[in-house]
């Protein structure tokens, strides 16, 4: 898997995080739902959420904008919770908007910047330049860490 | 690998293998048994014995394992022996015995790799050992080797001469059965193992093997019309009636008689022989069999250069810790079929289920609650298949026992209960390491040698007991010895020394919680094996091991007559009981294998029950103090209580533990807020007090050694829960052992209990209210500040005592306090405290008339009294400046302002002096005059003592160099040091500690004759034993001014004279 992930994704799931139009890999996403009301975790990293009951497993479920540094996530209609894989287990990630399920041309994805939408750019496998947008293709390990 | 294996599939191979290591279980325990019986061994079990290695070695044959095979025949061969009363087992011969069946257990585990070992040296060494035992004339016939010629076949087996005389003894006859494998053995739905058992019930095989001969190239397009499989059996069963009752037609039994039997050459070298004899037949040279491959040419080591390069280094359990966990298990048919029943009903209940709710019918309650059943019922059964029991690790511990026992030259006796007690598969996994290091460690540092127990009055042998019982829903496992005990002290020595507790704390503990400090992880390093005369190497690597399966340990140990180690193990790690508890509006699990009683304490005898000692709130619970933690507090949530009158939900204000500053330390209401202090006694007569409109609920939690007291916004249900790992980001949180999902869907977090006792920084050693006092203040030392209890005695005057020297806060009657010979007393716990009166030595004012007393127990050095107050009692805290000049008089030090208000700082000591005399007496009679310009050195962290102390010396005439611990009182003494006389210093000092100063002080050259002289607030026995291992020249109390001086004074002198 990791080193799956680490390759150029086929397509990916974009969504909004703040001002950020990122994306994460397809083949990490397990689904996506509206799921956001977690049990608080007293004592735990200020990013995580909360765990939840997905189906009989428990899930932790990361505020994607207070991990990224972009303050927390702001609870509207659209506000998604991203079930991805991550070394082997469930993660949320909470979301502020879907946006798409984009087909990624191999030869249209650049070196990420150092900074992208406030978001530091080792974050980022790439970036995907589309027609009208660019999207920062998330490195989903990166992002969520070792943290063991 | 060609040959055999391709026409036998892995199925049997995986059989043969479960049934041989089936075999294998027991047979540890039943050859230690034929050890100790000796010449009257029960032939029952050497039968036994003798079979599993004769069945072991007749599947290998048959499945080409040829290195199991040879070992299994030599160890058959030798057990042959103890049957025929020809070999009395002795320990030696165990010993060889036990070392074949463990490599033969090691082969079978990795059949594929097994297949080509070279087992040659046991095999010669087993060989060695038959031909040395058995009669002279016999002796050849061991290394004599026949063949077994059939007309039709030629020669098909190679066996001993040796071997034939034994299986024919008793009038056996020799047979060779043809079987084929299509027709007689697959057709009929058997397998070549079944059949191979159904001989072994009725005589020996000698051998077995597929006659690969006939069948014809492997490639060839036809598929052979048989496949003979023979055996060479020897059975009492007559020739005769031989065909009726093994079911083979008279042609295929072939009856041997000495024609058959041809002389082969003699085997050149155990291991390359047997091997090849198998495509040594003719027949065998048309088929494409394996080459002929000659043992000594494989490498001579083991076939996993990794792990058993590894295993050498380590101790004996490691075989098992390279074994792979088991992945399959073996289940009784009932156990399935009972789930396949109840899996029925819950199909026909859902459908029942459906049916109603689509249809609207009524019943769907009737329906769920038959759900439910079946789903426990499920549930269980489900549980039930995982169980195993203990007997399959207690089982190899005879063996470790007599192995290390005779290592070490001791005598030990073992004995095993409990067996039959079931645990879950994974925890019984989980125990096997955990276990084998106790009873490694019982034997080894546990049990004397047999010498020095006899010269203690006790048996040479000394005695391991094993025990597993069922207790209230858990599993108990106690490992025992009789051995010397646990030295408490030596122990305890080595924490200090190890920086893991400080001396002061050290003192508090009790017996048990010193033991318990073994358990402290860094305590033993595997560098220090025989460090500790007790035990403890590696036993806090025990505890996380058993604290990973939810178990919880203890230890109680006796000086001379031995230690018992106790385990407490859930019965399973999927499904647990809990109790649910609310904190902060949150549900959350608690384990009830961590959790010894539930406490509920009535809101009018909160005051009596709960009280604060030092820093530290305490319940009483019997006759015992057990610490108070709060769970909103550790998991920082506010916490929440629920309105008695309207049933809502409210946040709870009460003072947490934490919220230090200016809290009303009276017991009676913690939850005013301070600026409504002064209504405090209007609220407790009259006004809605929420203390007492909320009891306080507490979980009796047990972490181990020690216990603790949670205190919960509410007490739930009790509910088995299902156990569900978290996430790796909450990893690093401490205080949870996983999660579960609630009734309502919701994720509720499971609380880790030793977890949380470490977050609330309440560990084994400071599991008493003292130590966490200690804790606090050592606390309060980093942030420079001065605990001061504030109280009353006129209304209109406040005073401060440091909180240290206080003991306990008793409100009492009035009329609880006597008048004895003119002074006053106080009824207090079974004896009688005396009192000290401000007034009575001081000018100050008198209280009410009907204000009520307090009386704040103090420490004195000696013993203890009570100071006469009046409330309200207020702990301070903060930075203060004393003047000591000002408001000085009889009993009081000094004073200073705090919260814009005059408060006198009380010296008790002085107060207690003038009141009693007497106490003192021993005292007054020393010299306390200072030698001339002798100039003293005094670490101290706490300035308000370090002033005190400081001031005394002044007064008396000495020059004082001041420093706020260890680490400066060095560097000022290396700085001046040639001016310096005597160093005075504080025991708990941050950055270096009194005790680390007197050490580096003795250990320098220039100042290994300098007095040192220790402070503490309270001077105990061990204390003072501490101290003057480290090198201190005298142990003084901090406030015992003239005690003090009067030391410093009679050192000095003797500094002098010599």
């Amino acid at each position: 898997m990791a080193e799956q992930e680490k390759r150029t994704p086929d397509q990916v799931c974009t969504f909004w995080i703040g001002e950020a139009l990122c994306g994460v890999d397809i083949r990490c996403v397990q689904e996506i739902n509206r799921q956001v009301d977690a049990t608080p975790v007293p004592l735990s990293p200020p990013h995580v959420l909360g765990v939840m009951n997905l189906r009989g497993r428990v899930v932790t479920v990361v505020d994607l904008a207070a991990k990224l540094g972009l303050g927390s996530t702001r609870f509207t209609d659209e506000t998604r919770n991203v079930i991805v894989q991550s070394q082997g287990e469930p993660v949320g990630l909470l979301v502020d908007r879907i946006a798409d399920v984009v087909d990624v041309d191999p030869h249209t994805v650049a070196p990420a910047p150092a900074n992208l939408g406030g978001i530091r750019g080792s974050a980022f496998q790439g970036v995907l330049r589309t027609d009208d947008s660019l999207v920062g293709i998330l490195d989903v390990d990166a992002v969520l860490g070792e943290e063991a | 690998m060609g040959s055999e294996m391709t026409i036998l599939d892995d199925e049997t191979l995986q059989m043969y293998v479960e049934e041989s290591l089936d075999h294998l279980e027991d047979i540890e325990s039943d050859l230690l048994a034929i050890e100790q019986a000796g010449a009257g061994a029960d032939e029952e079990l050497v039968n036994k014995v003798f079979r599993a290695a004769h069945s072991i070695k007749g599947g290998a044959g048959f499945l080409g394992l040829t290195a199991i095979n040879q070992l299994a025949h030599k160890l058959e061969n030798v057990l042959g022996l103890f049957r025929s009363k020809e070999l009395v087992p002795n320990p030696d011969v165990i010993n060889l015995l036990l070392q074949g069946f463990d490599r033969l257990r090691d082969l079978l585990q990795d059949v594929d790799a097994g297949r080509d070992a070279d087992v040659s040296e046991l095999v010669v060494a087993l060989e060695g050992l038959t031909t040395a035992n058995v009669p002279e004339e016999r002796k050849p016939s061991v290394s004599e080797r026949v063949q077994v010629v059939l007309d039709s076949h030629g020669p098909v087996f190679t066996v001993s001469r040796f071997e034939l005389e034994q299986a024919v003894k008793g009038g056996k006859n020799l047979y060779v059965f043809e079987y084929d494998l299509i027709h007689d053995v697959q057709r009929r739905g058997r397998s070549p193992l079944t059949v191979l058992q159904e001989l072994e019930d009725g005589g020996v095989i000698l051998d077995a093997k597929v006659d690969l001969g006939v069948v014809g190239g492997l490639d060839s397009e036809a598929l052979p019309r048989t496949i003979p499989f023979l055996v060479l059996y020897a059975t009492i069963v007559g020739t005769d009636i031989a065909s009726g009752v093994f079911d083979l037609p008279d042609e295929r039994i072939h009856v041997l008689g000495e024609a058959n039997f041809r002389d082969a050459p003699p085997e050149p070298l155990a291991s390359e022989e047997e091997p090849a004899t198998l495509v040594a037949t003719p027949a065998a040279t048309a088929a494409p069999g394996p080459e002929p491959r000659p043992a000594t040419q494989e490498p001579p080591h083991p076939p996993k250069p990794g792990p058993a390069s590894a295993n050498q280094a380590a101790p004996v359990h490691s075989k098992d810790q390279g074994k792979p966990a088991e992945t399959s298990i073996r289940v009784h048919v009932s156990l399935l079929e009972n789930l396949m029943t109840l899996a029925g009903e819950l199909v026909l209940s859902r459908n029942q289920l459906l049916q109603a709710v689509t249809s609207g019918a009524p019943g769907v309650d009737r329906i769920a609650q038959r759900i439910d059943l079946i789903t426990s019922e499920l549930q269980e059964t489900i549980m039930l298949t995982r169980m195993q029991p203990v007997g399959k690790i207690f089982g190899k511990f005879p063996r470790v026992v007599r192995d290390l026992a005779r290592k070490l030259g001791k005598e030990v006796e073992l004995e095993v209960e409990g067996n039959e007690v079931e645990l879950d598969k994974t925890i019984i996994e989980g125990l096997n390491d955990p276990l084998t290091h106790l009873v490694r460690n019982a034997v080894d540092h546990g049990l004397e040698p047999p010498s020095e127990r006899l010269a203690a009055g006790k048996p040479a042998k000394g005695r391991v007991s094993l025990r597993a019982f069922h207790e209230a829903g858990h599993v108990n496992i106690e490992i025992s010895d009789d051995g010397r005990g646990i030295d408490a002290e030596k122990i305890v020595a080595k924490a200090i020394e190890k920086g893991l507790l400080g001396a002061e704390q050290a003192r508090a503990m009790s017996e048990k919680e010193k033991v318990g400090l073994i358990f402290l992880p860094g305590f033993s390093t595997a560098e220090e094996v025989t460090d500790v005369s007790g035990r403890g190497v590696g036993m806090d690597v025990v505890k996380t091991n058993l604290d990973k399966l939810g178990g919880v340990v203890d230890i109680d140990s006796r000086p001379g007559q031995g230690t018992t180690v106790r385990i407490k193990l859930p019965l399973t790690l999927a499904i647990i009981p809990s109790q649910i508890v609310a904190a902060g509006g949150q549900a959350f699990a608690i384990p009830q294998v961590n959790m010894d009683e539930l406490l509920r304490i009535p809101a009018s005898q909160v005051k009596e029950r709960i009280e604060i000692v030092g820093d530290a709130e305490v319940v009483r619970l019997r006759d015992r103090l057990l610490p108070l933690v709060r769970l909103a507090d550790v998991l920082r949530v506010s916490p929440k209580y629920r309105d008695p009158a309207t049933g809502e939900e409210r946040e709870d204000r009460r003072r947490s533990l934490a919220d230090r500053r200016g809290r009303r330390l009276s017991l009676d209401d913690p939850g005013t807020d301070p600026d409504a202090a002064a209504s405090q006694h209007e609220d407790r007569r009259g006004g809605p007090d929420r203390r007492s409109s909320s009891a306080v609920n507490i979980v009796v939690a047990n972490a181990g050694a020690f216990q603790y007291g949670l205190v919960v916004d509410e007490l739930l249900d009790a509910e088995e829960i299902v156990v569900k790992p978290l996430g790796r980001h909450l990893k690093g949180c401490g205080c949870y052992a996983g999660a579960t999902i609630m009734g309502n869907g919701r994720v509720a977090l499971i609380l880790d209990v030793p977890g949380l006792a470490r977050l609330a920084q309440l560990t084994s050693v400071e599991g008493s209210a003292r130590a966490a006092e200690v804790k606090q203040r050592a606390l309060r030392r980093a942030a420079g500040e001065e605990h001061l209890l504030l109280f009353r005695y006129a209304p209109t005057e406040r005073f401060a005592l440091p909180l240290d020297v206080v003991q306990r806060i008793e409100r009492v009657k009035r009329d609880d306090i006597a008048v004895v010979g003119g002074r006053r007393v106080l009824q207090y716990k079974g004896g009688i405290l005396p009192l000290l009166a401000l007034d009575d030595v001081a000018q100050v004012g008198v209280p009410d008339e009907d204000a009520e007393p307090v009386v704040l127990v103090v420490r004195l050095p000696g013993r203890s009294a009570g100071l006469l107050a009046t409330g309200p009692v207020d702990a301070y805290q903060g930075r203060i400046e004393v003047d000591r000049e000002t408001l000085v008089q009889p009993g009081i030090g000094g004073s200073t302002g705090i919260e814009g208000e005059t408060v006198l700082v009380v010296d008790v000591v002085d107060v207690a002096r003038r009141s009693y005399p007497d106490w003192f007496q021993a005292y007054e009679a020393e010299e306390t005059e200072a030698r001339e310009g002798a100039t003293l050195l005094l670490a101290e962290d706490s300035a308000f003592f370090r002033g005190q102390v400081a001031g005394f010396f002044r007064e008396a005439g000495y020059t004082v160099l001041e420093a706020e611990d260890g680490q400066e009182a060095w560097e000022i003494l290396c700085r001046e040091g040639e001016r310096i006389d005597a160093v005075v210093t504080d025991i708990e000092m941050p950055h270096m500690d009194g005790l680390a100063l007197t050490r580096k002080i003795r250990a320098d050259e220039r100042f290994r004759d300098l007095p040192v002289v220790a402070l503490t607030t309270l001077a105990e026995d061990e204390d003072i034993a501490r101290g003057q291992e480290a090198g201190v020249t005298d142990y003084q109390v901090k406030l015992d001014r003239e005690e003090l001086l009067a030391s410093l004074a009679r050192i000095l002198r003797t500094e002098e004279y010599a």
